[in-house]
């Protein structure tokens, strides 16, 4: 990373630090969910950006989270535990959906996740005797972590920093690892990778099952986050948001979750003026984004940069000869 | 002795047109077998079929005795099969090292030490020696991308044998590479088939090449075999020169 | 049996509006790698198309014939050349988010530009119903059903019999090989837009009648345009059809004869079904693997 860019990632880190104890409760509101939300896109970046598949279902993982904490804490299950269930199960159906899917081209997973994300709607409205239907689960209570109580606006953002923080750190260290140079193999130039040994197919399916065991992730916050949920927040929209999300911020870089998220939560505050037509300009600078600047936010920065400073990131100035070798 | 490699009445259709005809023939351990013929001959058709890329309308592959016909690359790969691509395919972000790690990193171990285990698999001490073979050394560190045509076709050998394969094979390595280089390149791969004793099967079109490199010829035309023997024999035949010359 | 027949029938009719639907989404995936998931709001766009019209006065009919004609315009060649031309060089997987966002674009627009209340909107023929075998089928089924077999009749002898459908399907099947061929290739792209932009303009003035015009309806459309894509196999024309028909009746068998909470569900299980056992769709063949 550039030292501009360390720079950049040190002051965010601080500005998200300090900025709860500058903010009213609608305030510390909307960077929790920013946090949350967060992690759900780190979830479909590894998805769609390292393995190059569209899941249209990750709004769907993030309500099978929600309501997996929401159904096991009422019962006395611990949040820790119920967080991990929500992150097992998730990854569990993710492997279940993409493994058929997977096999065949046409980005298949597409029309699986569109067709998987209303089937889950559909359960989470019919089966009230388990969800209780559009009525949805009110009053998830937040955890107590050794102590701890994170019932306050401000404690509770803190404890979704800390989750985000520790996923951040395990998905950059798995991205560090041999599978990191796997999956820009996978995205790069998958025919090459095959003949080197590398099975794509798996690759894209553990991406695809850890993207989605993300969601189930920040959905086990979400549920405690907003304390009322239900089938409709989870629907097609929520996925679109976060495919969006993704998008924005730069599809395959790291930090691009984290700037899409940023811009998809305070987005609409911004364009409350425009009174409910934000969609359709979101939309619109979608379609435009993709036309001129398809890596998002975070590459049209790293272009500037590169301009500004003359010089290719990452290769030095050496004469390039023919014939290696003196 | 099995052969290496066993290719038998291999037919590969696209709809109605019939790249590959019944083909049959054997690589044996240690061999250099140049496979040429004119354009549309089904010389890549044939490769892709052997590698796994496409699957044969008729016929079976084995290696070492192995039935692999229709066998996915990857798994190939882990037989100890490799090959090199007509049109250059190294990954141009990733550094010159970096490639090399990835090329060999499949070949060993679980996904599960893959994962755990360090950032460069073990491979970092294998990586630095296949530079230093193939002489980019002062490159190692460098994108691939920003690499010299020449040189990537160097890259592209060294991936093909990171895993240190016993059969390898080479579609038309001297595409596109100046004389320099391309010397290079020969004197490069011939030591390594020296050194490690490995098999390799090249496609080409440049006859001086294959003949100087090459211990055993085939020559393919509209998909089927025309002629095999040694090079100065292969050069000689009057089948072959009208092959050649009737296009 | 009588309701049998009824729902065979309308099942039919219903089918034959996703098989247009699955006709031209599969057309622009086979010549230009298009996946436009905005294909159900294609659908829905051009019936407010025909209502704007007849509010500023045109009859029924010419206000059909305008709303086909916005849709060339601007489904057809605006789509192509402002959204498909542009993200082409990106490759497959940028286009298809393009069409993601405009799948929400055009929904939103609708809504906030026309009326978020759903739209009754005139029927082909009058409603009345026929009896036939103890049954009761409604002309307005068999009004539908007439319109979509000769589309798709007359869209077959275009792709058979004439030289132009005939370079079209070359196109689609190999672009390289038409182009050498002498085939203007980008022409031909450019029809296969026209094509589905008549295709989902004429499925919109069939289906709307029923659904009534409703923002929301892309939705449910386009699902089912690519389910009855994939069940007829990915990349073939008959097979949208075939698919197409197949998805119409069982959705209306199901409708009968399942709880109406999970009538929506039906299709959706079916898609899961064939992919995972027969993913290359019923008249798709396995294709070369290239991963």
């Amino acid at each position: 990373m550039t030292r501009l860019g360390i720079v950049v990632v040190a002051l965010a880190t601080v500005a998200a630090i300090v900025a709860p104890f500058f903010l009213k409760p609608y305030g510390i509101f909307l960077i929790s969910t920013w946090a949350v939300l967060t992690i759900a896109a780190i979830g479909l970046n590894l998805t769609l950006g390292y393995a190059g598949q569209i899941s249209l279902a990750q709004g769907a993982f993030v309500g099978i989270g929600a309501y997996t904490v929401a159904l096991l804490m009422p019962l006395g299950v611990p949040f820790f535990l119920a967080f991990l269930a929500a992150g097992l199960l998730c990854f569990a159906v993710g492997w279940g959906l993409g493994y058929p899917a997977l096999r065949v081209q046409h980005h298949y997973l597409a029309f699986v996740t569109l067709a998987f994300t209303t089937l889950v709607f559909l359960v989470l409205r019919n089966e009230q005797w388990l969800t209780n239907g559009i009525y949805g689960i009110t009053g998830t209570p937040r955890p107590t972590i050794l102590g701890w109580s994170t019932n306050s606006a401000r404690d509770f953002y803190f404890f979704c920093l800390g989750i985000l923080a520790l996923l951040s750190l395990a998905t950059w260290w798995m991205l560090r690892s041999p599978w990191g140079r796997a999956f820009v193999a996978l995205r790069e130039n998958p025919l090459r990778a095959l003949s080197l040994g590398l099975d794509t197919r798996r690759y894209t399916l553990m991406a695809f099952a850890i993207g989605s065991s993300l969601g189930g992730l920040s959905g086990a916050l979400y549920a405690p986050l907003v304390q009322f949920i239900e089938p409709n927040s989870f629907a097609l929209g929520l996925s679109f948001n976060l495919l969006l999300m993704v998008i924005v911020g730069g599809s395959g870089n790291f930090f691009g979750p984290f700037v899409g998220a940023l811009v998809a939560v305070l987005l609409p505050e911004w364009l409350r003026i425009t009174q409910g037509y934000y969609l359709i300009l979101y939309a619109a600078a979608i379609m435009v984004m993709m036309a001129f600047c398809p890596s998002g936010l975070l590459g049209l920065a790293e272009r500037a940069t590169k301009a500004f400073s003359g010089r290719r990131a990452g290769a030095t100035t050496t004469v390039r000869t023919e014939g290696a070798g003196s | 002795m099995t052969a290496v490699l066993e290719v038998s009445n291999l037919r590969k259709a696209f709809g109605g047109v019939i790249a590959v005809d019944g083909v049959s023939f054997e690589v044996r351990q240690g061999e250099i077998l140049g496979i040429i013929g004119p354009n549309g001959s089904g010389k890549s058709t044939l490769f892709n079929c052997v590698l796994g890329q496409l699957q044969p309308s008729a016929g079976e592959v084995r290696i070492d005795g192995q039935v692999t016909t229709g066998a996915r690359p990857c798994d190939l790969n882990r037989l100890g099969v490799s090959r090199t691509f007509q049109l250059l395919q190294v990954f141009p972000q990733l550094s010159v090292r970096d490639n090399l790690i990835l090329a060999g990193q499949e070949h060993q171990g679980t996904m599960a030490s893959r994962l755990f285990g360090s950032a460069d698999a073990g491979l970092g001490a294998a990586a630095a020696q296949m530079i230093e073979f193939f002489r980019l050394s002062h490159l190692a560190e460098e994108q691939a991308g920003s690499l010299s045509y020449g040189q990537q076709k160097l890259l592209d050998a060294a991936m093909a044998f990171m895993a240190g394969p016993r059969l390898v094979l080479l579609d038309e390595p001297a595409g596109g590479v100046n004389l320099t280089m391309l010397g290079n390149l020969r004197e490069r791969l011939q030591a390594y088939h020296t050194e490690h004793k490995a098999t390799f099967v090249v496609i080409e079109h440049q006859m001086e090449f294959v003949m100087a490199l090459c211990t055993r010829v085939l020559v393919l035309a509209e998909g089927r075999l025309i002629a095999e023997g040694a090079p100065d024999e292969i050069r000689r035949n009057p089948i072959v020169i009208e092959a050649y010359l009737g296009h | 049996m009588a309701s049998f027949i009824q729902l065979l029938v309308s099942g039919l009719a219903t089918g034959a509006i996703y098989a247009l639907i699955a006709v031209g989404f599969t057309l622009l995936w086979q010549t230009s790698q298009t996946i436009n998931f905005a294909q159900g709001e294609f659908v829905m766009l051009p019936a407010f198309f025909v209502l704007a019209a007849m509010n500023v006065g045109a009859p029924f009919w010419l206000a059909c014939l305008i709303g086909i004609a916005l849709s060339i315009v601007i489904l057809g060649v605006l789509f192509k050349l402002i959204i498909v031309d542009p993200m082409l060089k990106y490759g497959v997987l940028p286009l298809v988010i393009s069409t993601i966002a405009l799948s929400l674009f055009l929904k939103e627009s609708a809504k906030d530009f026309y009326s978020s209340q759903a739209q009754p909107f005139p029927a082909l023929v009058p409603a009345t119903d026929i009896h036939f075998l103890d049954a009761v089928v409604s002309t307005q089924s068999l009004a539908v059903l007439a319109v979509a077999i000769l589309t798709v009749a007359g869209l077959s002898i275009l792709l058979n019999k004439t030289r132009l459908g005939r370079q079209m399907q070359a196109t689609a099947q190999n672009p390289t090989l038409a182009r050498i061929l002498g085939i203007p290739v980008q022409r031909m792209v450019l029809y296969t837009f026209l094509l589905n932009a008549v295709l989902v303009a004429i499925a919109s003035i069939l289906v709307s009648p029923i659904y009534l015009a409703k923002f929301t309806n892309g939705e449910t459309l386009g699902m089912a345009a690519f389910i009855a894509a994939i069940i007829g196999g990915f990349n073939q024309v008959r097979g949208a059809i075939l698919g197409g028909l197949i998805l119409g009746v069982l959705d209306n068998l199901s409708a009968a004869y399942i709880s109406s909470q999970y009538r929506g569900a039906f299709p959706l299980i079916i898609l899961i079904a064939v992919i995972l056992l027969r993913p290359q769709g019923l008249l798709g063949r396995l294709e070369e693997r290239t991963v």
